[in-house]
């Protein structure tokens, strides 16, 4: 028996002021928002909130594979369970994966493969596993964003973050990001998922009518969103250990209050005047330093390849000085062709 | 099936037994103490109903889920109520992909008889036409981070989702021959709030809300379901652990006291809706 009240079936989607439903351009993402290292048992997770989307994510691995036969002795493997909460849906869905479930799966392993370096891995697997706690349209690329920041939360090497948005045609105008209601009674769907770093392609479905000319405006509109999404996702990783800094440096400061403090009255006449003749070298010789260097260009400016003065340079190997009177020379036959070059062009300017 | 438990050490152990047998917990707890409780509500937008609750690192999010269908022939004026747990693969790394395992079901059976058996809801309210149509209440429970104590967890995010749950209402359309919408959306009426106190055992030590360490290396455990009024509804033992009857009494008075202790703490009520 159905439901006592139906999803709207309408075929409307856009408002009389020509924005969309949710008040929506039609180039606009939907809000978004993330947060890595949810799930504190996973050696990486995520969360996503995109438009009424919530999705989880964690990630497990590089980890033991099994069954073994699946392992592969030259790569790792890459395994991803895309799992709807039966709660996630209109009507209630059932707990076993269904076919659109594996489905899914693999084409979002086959999106996150390709940025993966798994012949680092061999014989071993990471696991991500993709839990969709409510569903509102494009789960597929929210969940390949979601995937992508638990990986790196995760800390395993990436070529690039990924990022999965969808375009897609309704009422004959071409949309960004469609919504639960866009994607089930428009015209046109096609979720894609972005490799930031070249801007390809790494997932690509598509579903309905549209002109070639609509497809050029949805890819701009998908690299456009992928974009914004992409910024956030830097911002969530980011923030991560920007709290972990702040975290470290307030509990540095307060342990810097707890410790006793040491006295700082005037230390005994002996040992004071120690450390200030100690010093006083400390600046003299800082000075030296200082005033050699000066000195070091003004002698290589004018007179070029003569050997610095310094008593230090007999210390060095033989070699070292050979090659130092190498360059020197080199420097020499440079100046030496520079001038002759110059004067020919003056020449012939003159001539 | 991958046989993944997580082992602890025998210095941890040893640890863990030191402490408890001194009255101490590995988290700095007392022996009857629980750990915080973090409620937050409707959380998903497609449920009815849902929950998604923090019992220190354990976390446990449950979606309410309605359905029309028939009567049990048995029970032809009532509804009813099915409670399922899901131990995802994302909680813990000892937890695979797969059908339920023994542990999910008994757990949800656990939590399903705490619901059932208190009067929590009167299941003839949720009958719409004797023998025809009655609601069918789904109680999802998924686990998502694993640190021990998920019955306890589980029994609360399952209250506080149908707390806060909104069913539409139906009336029972003799023409068409089907229950049909009647334009209403009210809140499911909770008569009772059950919830359930798990004592774990090492030994001649007892104590509550065992903590990942403490379940993995305890000998067993006990779970008590316990209602408004101060009884005990439904009690299930884990483990190889033996309780005599003494120590059984003894922890279901306590189990009654930290209830109503929670209960205040929490004031669950406070997410029904209006």
């Amino acid at each position: 028996m159905p439901v006592l009240v139906p999803e709207p079936h309408d075929p409307i989607c856009f408002r009389k002021d020509g924005k969309r439903l949710d008040g929506r351009e039609v180039d606009e993402p939907r809000p978004f928002s993330c947060e890595v290292g949810v799930i504190k048992n996973a050696q990486g997770s995520a969360v996503v909130r995109h438009g009424g989307n919530l999705i989880y994510v964690a990630v497990y691995g590089p980890r033991e594979v099994h069954p073994r036969h699946l392992a592969k002795p030259d790569r790792g493997i890459l395994r991803v369970y895309y799992r709807m909460s039966t709660f996630s849906v209109h009507d209630r869905k059932s707990p076993a994966p269904n076919r659109r479930d594996n489905e899914i799966s693999k084409v979002i392993r086959e999106a996150i493969e390709p940025v993966l370096f798994l012949e680092a891995y061999p014989d071993s697997q990471i696991e991500v596993f993709i839990q969709i706690m409510a569903a509102d349209g494009g789960t597929r690329c929210a969940s390949t964003t979601a995937a992508s920041l638990a990986l790196a939360d995760a800390g395993i090497p990436m070529r690039s973050m990924i990022v999965g948005i969808a375009a897609g045609k309704a009422q004959d105008k071409v949309i960004l990001d469609l919504g639960d209601k866009e994607d089930k009674v428009g015209q046109a769907d096609v979720p894609a998922v972005v490799v930031m770093k070249d801007k390809t392609i790494s997932l690509l479905q598509f579903d309905g009518e549209m002109s070639i000319e609509e497809m050029k405006l949805g890819f701009k509109y998908i690299l456009k969103g992928a974009e914004v999404i992409y910024q956030k996702q830097l911002e969530a990783l980011k923030g991560k250990y920007e709290a972990i800094q702040m975290q470290a440096k307030k509990e540095s400061e307060e342990y810097q209050k707890t410790l006793p403090k040491l006295p700082q009255e005037k230390p005994l006449p002996p040992s004071d005047t120690v450390v200030s003749k100690k010093t006083e070298e400390i600046k003299v010789n800082k000075d030296e330093k200082v005033q050699k260097p000066k000195k070091e260009p003004k002698k290589e400016t004018k007179k070029g390849p003569k050997k610095p003065t310094k008593k230090d340079v007999k210390k060095e190997t033989k070699k070292e000085t050979k090659k130092k009177t190498e360059e020197k020379a080199q420097k020499a036959n440079e100046t030496i062709q520079n001038a002759p070059k110059k004067d020919s062009e003056k020449g012939g300017k003159t001539k | 099936m991958i046989d993944v438990n997580k082992i602890v050490s025998s210095l941890e152990r040893n640890y863990i037994l030191k402490l408890l047998k001194e009255g101490k917990r590995i988290d700095g707890r007392d022996l009857f103490e629980f750990r915080e409780i973090k409620i937050k509500t409707n959380f998903s937008p497609k449920a009815e109903g849902s929950a998604d609750v923090f019992l220190g690192d354990t976390r446990v999010m449950c979606g309410v889920k309605y359905d029309i269908g028939k009567p049990y022939s048995d029970n032809p004026d009532q509804g009813v109520i099915t409670v399922m747990s899901e131990y995802v693969p994302i909680a813990s790394p000892m937890f695979e992909s797969g059908p339920p395992r023994e542990d999910s079901i008994q757990l949800a059976r656990v939590v399903d008889r705490g619901i059932r058996h208190t009067n929590c809801i009167d299941k003839k309210e949720l009958c719409i036409e004797p023998f025809k149509a009655v609601y069918i209440l789904f109680v999802d429970c998924y686990m998502m981070d694993y640190f021990g104590n998920l019955t306890d967890t589980a029994a609360i995010a399952a209250i506080a989702a149908l707390l806060s749950a909104k069913i539409p209402g139906a009336k029972w359309d003799s023409e068409k021959g089907e229950a049909v919408w009647d334009g209403t959306i009210k809140p499911l009426t909770i008569h009772e709030i059950p919830l359930s106190i798990t004592f774990g055992r090492v030994g001649d030590v007892i104590f509550v809300d065992p903590y990942l360490p403490e379940e993995l290396i305890m000998d067993g455990s006990i779970a008590f379901a316990v209602d408004e009024k101060k009884q005990i509804t439904s009690i299930q033992k884990y483990g190889n652990a033996t309780w005599t009857v003494e120590e059984i009494m003894e922890i279901s008075q306590k189990a009654i006291e930290i209830a109503d202790d929670l209960r205040a703490k929490m004031n669950l009520r406070r997410f029904c809706p209006n």
